[in-house]
């Protein structure tokens, strides 16, 4: 028989073991609607091969070096057998496999997502809780209005004046372009990246500014804290040593959603900044039709997407006991 | 699950300013959009101005590039904003309730898929959404935009209904009521569409001004409503090019989106408060 | 996977954006030399990096391989050299041929090579790499567009390591212009779209796909050597993004503008130099000439007529860029003005509507490509007919749907798109080209345009047809483009005119700080 603080560990690896399973089924279920999605497209990839000029001859040749002239089964068969090797086949376009692009413009895409999320959190929290609990001074309400304003504006909107501000009339930043030999000069990819993070962290931490404010309003409503405040505790004592855990819960799954938000929204902030990260490699693959590169993309962000829902889920568990037990209730 | 209230919070008595405000800027943008129906300043054809004109008194915001007034099209630009939030948030909503209900309603392994899917859709941004729907449609056009982030939201009602129906579900007079023989037509008819309606309204509000920036960003990745359909997001990437000789047309069209979806907000915002009887006693 | 490819060639492609290439006239004789080349040639910098400012960023690195703007910028002249080169003033001058002979009945062409030539692997320059060069596009199984232009050679032999022999079965006068696309190759090199093996100037140093390609120069280069240590190419997909870089210096020239606003704030700033070069690119509305109306030459004309060109090119390009009244820019030999024929008259064009019974007008569907200037004209052309009682119905599209549907399927009325070959004239003799005009004069006009004993009579053959085209309306031209190039005043040497979206490199100049 076990105690109950036995029992605790088994379950939450269950758990754990129940929401990887899932996990893996989604990827599976995503494969298949991304493929069927993507036939579905109108237009040959062959095509861009072609230009203007090209004769039937050439057509077939070029359809038949793509692979679009197969019939569908096989071209699926053939797609979800590389999957499961998990080799992403090679672009249609430039010959070269697709894992090994993605990589190349991951190095970009998740600094800049990741650095514009901790910019966000770093703006947010402070500005949020700070509106929420000075809600009634100016500054209060001045921030909640500047982040209302900060939703309603579209990303590449910010981008384009931060360019036009920063970069052509002040000449902090570059405007754009990323350097060539990547991460081996930090200090150079950190300065081509510092104005599409800013992009980012405005315009993230605007609506997380939302949510915190209301995380904190819910704490600050809450019985603990009145318990605590009448135990004796300070306010900001209080706050700290009760609100911060209780409070970052519902945000915890917030950013979750966020951070997949941004890392994968990053196309409209990397064409903006011609920043060649995943985005604009979807981008281009898209009006290419190039069949290998949109599925790899696309099939390396719903992987991205679901661990990292996935850990913020693990996260939440572990730092919840109410939801901790709820879990193991859910899984017992 | 946590709540999913993506709320904030205002003291109560910024609660009738928050409507009032946001009611004021979307009704404008309404009231522009149907004049457009019948009169504009020029006629939207009408390319008889100067090759991106200042404002003046014959043009107040200026000309485009061929000589059309841009006033006009920032006023027809209003009637699609209207059109896609609308048609983009209606279509959202008809799926995104219909299958929410039905997964409330469902056995748990259903249920499970049912809500792993919808996580996965969720978690897939609504852009990129768009951007594959669009894709996939045979020319670009305003409506396959509109389907798209249609699509979209309708992942994340679905979410947010199901939550909110099965928490309505759990409720023992319902439970009393479905054992008394009440048909489940008829729980959702009369017990879970009008205890969940409060919270999906506010949402819908709040989807409108995504949607209309959403629709902004299709255009300027050159993906959204295709001309002639003056869009605020093509205005502003038509105007990218020529923002440094005639700033007016990369501002103007931009202030117009932003006064719709704080509008939208803002009356969202203030719904929720108003629908919200135990929040605001908790002020 | 090199066998089994598509050349694009001289024939304008569509791009990822369908974007245009630059090609040019053989023939430009006269340019307007950058008057900044001058300036600073005293103190420059021999090891520089010159940063090139683009938007055509190559699909893969064969440019037989598929899509050729991109590679054809960064590496003709510059990685790859081919037996002639089209210099940037539109001469074909000798580039790895030393010598040529060419039989009295124009049938046989001898090439002796230079010598002391080696490839980028060490390997030395052979008779036996050239023959293989050309067949890799000539070969029957080829799938390349140049294979049509060359498909007068009907064998090339090797009698030495140094001489070439092509064989032709039917005069071609632009051989060696055609032999100017054909880059030469080490025939020991596996996979060119894994790596390069030319004789230029430049190697290829890296290539980041979707930002950058990096070019250092060749110490072993046979001939003179480079102004500068290492070219970089810097991609762009937006213009207004270029513009800002080459303003912020992150890029030291742009090798096209493609609006006049950002000139301005260039223009009139020490800083930069703005060279307005020759352009061969033409903004086209193309009938189907096969389907109602526009199988009617009269409606075609009224079109033409109830069209301010003038209005549209200054709508779009402001001061620069040029009218033309048919197919052919002003710098091809076979030019004559015809700018008056179906000029700008809204009366006429109505009373030729009446005649051929359109009194109440039409309405017809616009394919319109959905990149820059394609959806601005499209507006234009939709208030411009409306005047005429024409309702234009805009259908903007994909550059990939435009291939599928307008130029595969001919399933359209009317399309916008650029054209922007050299010599491309020639599809008006094509009656299976997707605009589907077809006259049997012009047919035989461009077919013995070719076979000319010498360019004289090529002119007067291509003359004949341009004013036939441009009597028959086959086509709505509405502008010439402007070719501007726009760079850092510590930057000189560059090509103007990106002949054939050439961009060599060699001979640029960046001053040293």
């Amino acid at each position: 028989m076990l105690r109950p603080s036995d029992k605790r560990k088994p379950t939450i690896f269950a758990y754990i073991l129940r929401r990887f399973a899932i996990l893996i089924l989604s990827l599976l279920i995503a494969a298949v609607v991304l493929f069927v999605l993507l036939r579905l497209l109108p237009g040959d990839p062959a095509n861009a091969l072609l230009s203007v000029g090209a004769d039937q001859q050439q057509i077939e040749a070029a359809r038949e070096q793509v692979g679009s002239n197969l019939p569908l089964w096989e071209q699926f068969l053939r797609f979800v057998g590389n999957l499961a090797r998990f080799d992403l086949g090679t672009s249609f376009v430039s010959g070269k496999p697709v894992v090994e692009e993605i990589a190349a413009r991951l190095t970009v895409t998740v600094p800049l997502a990741l650095l514009g999320f901790a910019l966000a959190i770093a703006i947010a929290v402070p500005l949020g809780i700070l509106s929420a609990v000075k809600a009634n001074r100016w500054y209060g309400a001045a921030i909640s209005t500047v982040s209302q304003l900060g939703i309603a504006i579209p990303v590449f909107w910010v981008g384009i004046l931060l360019v036009t501000v920063f970069a052509v009339n002040l000449r902090l930043f570059p405007s754009g372009g990323y350097p060539r030999r990547g991460w081996q000069n930090e200090g150079q990819v950190l300065y081509a990246l510092a104005l599409p993070v800013l992009t980012i962290g405005l315009v993230m931490a605007a609506s997380l500014i939302r949510y915190i404010r209301s995380a904190t309003q819910d704490v600050l409503g809450s019985d603990y804290l009145r318990t605590a405040r009448a135990l004796g505790a300070s306010f900001s004592q209080a706050l700290i040593r009760h609100g911060i855990r209780n409070g970052a819960v519902p945000i915890v799954s917030i950013l979750g959603i966020e951070l997949a938000t941004t890392l994968l929204g990053a196309v409209v902030v990397e064409r903006v900044f011609a920043l060649p990260g995943l985005g604009s490699m979807l981008l281009l693959a898209i009006e290419q039709r190039d069949y290998p590169n949109v599925q790899g993309v696309l099939f390396i962000s719903t992987l991205l997407v679901l661990l990292i829902g996935f850990a913020a889920d693990l996260f939440q568990r572990l730092i919840d006991p109410r939801l901790r037990e709820r879990a193991t209730g859910a899984a017992t | 699950m946590t709540s999913l209230d993506l709320s904030t919070d205002r003291p109560a008595r910024r609660h009738s300013l928050s409507l009032s405000i946001g009611l004021a800027l979307v009704g404008l943008n309404v009231v522009v959009a149907i004049l457009t129906l019948f009169w504009t300043p020029y006629d939207p054809l009408n390319a008889s101005g100067g090759r991106l004109e200042a404002p003046s008194w014959l043009h107040w915001v200026g000309t485009d590039r061929l000589g059309r007034d841009y006033l006009t099209q920032i006023m027809i630009g209003a009637r699609t904003a209207l059109i896609v939030g609308t048609g983009a948030v209606a279509i959202g909503a008809s799926i995104g309730v219909t299958l929410g209900i039905l997964a409330a309603f469902a056995t748990r392994l259903l249920d499970d898929v049912m809500a792993a899917t919808l996580d996965i859709l969720i978690a897939f941004p609504t852009l990129l959404l768009a951007m594959l729907v669009v894709a996939a449609s045979d020319s670009a056009s305003l409506w396959s935009a509109i389907l798209a982030l249609g699509l979209a939201i309708s992942a994340i009602v679905a979410r947010l209904t199901r939550i909110l129906a099965k928490r309505v579900l759990r409720q023992d007079y319902i439970i009393a009521s479905r054992t008394s023989g009440t048909s489940w037509l008829g729980v959702v008819a009369w017990h879970v569409l009008p205890n969940i309606w409060p919270t999906l309204s506010v949402n819908f509000a709040l989807q409108f001004g995504l949607a209309v920036i959403a629709e902004a960003s299709l255009s300027y990745l050159g993906l959204g409503a295709p001309p002639p359909n003056a869009s605020w997001g093509r205005l502003l990437q038509e105007a990218q090019g020529t923002v440094y000789t005639a700033p007016v047309g990369s501002i103007a069209p931009g202030i117009a989106l932003v006064a719709l979806v704080i509008g939208m907000n803002l009356f969202a915002d203030g719904l929720r408060d108003v629908g919200d009887p135990t929040r605001r006693r908790s002020r | 996977m090199t066998g089994n490819t598509i050349d694009l060639g001289e024939l304008s492609r569509l791009s990822r954006k369908g974007r245009r290439s630059i090609l040019a006239s053989a023939a430009l004789a006269m340019l307007s030399t950058s008057t900044a080349a001058l300036a600073q040639d005293a103190n420059f910098d021999p090891d520089a990096s010159v940063v090139i400012g683009s938007l055509y960023e190559p699909q893969n690195l064969d440019n037989t391989a598929g899509a050729g703007q991109g590679i054809n910028e960064a590496f003709n002249g510059n990685v790859y050299e081919a037996l002639f080169t089209l210099t940037d003033a539109g001469d074909v001058t000798p580039g790895l041929v030393a010598e040529q002979t060419i039989s009295e009945d124009g049938l046989t062409y001898t090439f002796k090579l230079r010598p002391n030539v080696t490839f980028h692997s060490g390997d030395p320059l052979t008779a036996q790499d050239v023959k293989h060069s050309i067949e890799r596009v000539v070969a029957p199984d080829s799938k390349s567009s140049r294979k049509k232009s060359l498909a007068t050679i009907s064998g090339i032999e090797t009698p030495d390591d140094q001489t070439v022999v092509v064989k032709l079965s039917a005069r071609s006068i632009s051989l060696p212009y055609n032999l100017s696309y054909v880059w030469i190759v080490n025939d020991a090199a596996k996979d060119l779209n894994a790596g390069e093996d030319g004789t230029g100037p430049y190697r290829l140093d890296e290539w980041r796909r979707g930002s950058s390609l990096a070019l250092s120069r060749n110490d072993k280069y046979w001939g003179t050597a480079p102004t500068n240590g290492e070219v970089v190419f810097q991609y762009f997909t937006d213009a207004t993004a270029l513009n800002n870089a080459l303003l912020t210096g992150a890029v030291d020239v742009i090798t096209s503008v493609q609006s006049p606003d950002s000139i301005a704030q260039f223009k009139d700033n020490p800083d930069f130099t703005v060279t307005a070069g020759q352009s061969t690119t033409k903004e086209l509305l193309a009938f189907n000439d096969r389907v109602e109306p526009f199988n009617n030459v009269k409606v075609r004309k009224a079109i033409a007529r109830a069209i301010d060109d003038k209005k549209l090119l200054q709508s779009i390009w402001g001061e620069y860029g040029t009218l033309i009244g048919s197919f052919v820019p002003p710098t091809d030999p076979w030019y004559v003005d015809l700018t008056g024929v179906d000029a700008y008259d809204v009366e006429s064009a109505k009373a030729l509507l009446k005649e051929a019974g359109f009194a109440d007008g039409f309405s017809f569907k616009l394919d319109t490509p959905n990149y820059d200037p394609h959806p601005i004209v499209a507006q234009f052309l939709q208030s411009e007919l409306a005047k005429v009682g024409i309702k234009v119905e805009i259908n903007v599209i994909t550059a990939n749907e435009w291939y599928t549907k307008v130029y595969k399927a001919h399933d359209f009325q009317a399309t916008l798109q650029e054209h922007v070959n050299h010599r491309d004239i020639v599809f008006y003799g094509n009656p299976d080209f997707y605009w589907g005009y077809n006259n049997p004069d012009v047919v035989d006009l461009i077919k013995e345009s070719e076979a000319a004993a010498n360019t004289d009579a090529q002119t007067a053959k291509l003359t004949e047809a341009n004013r036939i085209i441009a009597e028959d309306a086959a086509s709505n031209w509405l502008y010439l483009y402007p070719q501007i190039v726009v760079s850092s005043s510590a930057v000189t040497g560059y090509p103007v005119n990106g002949l054939n979206s050439q961009f060599f490199a060699y001979n640029i100049k960046k001053s040293g700080n």
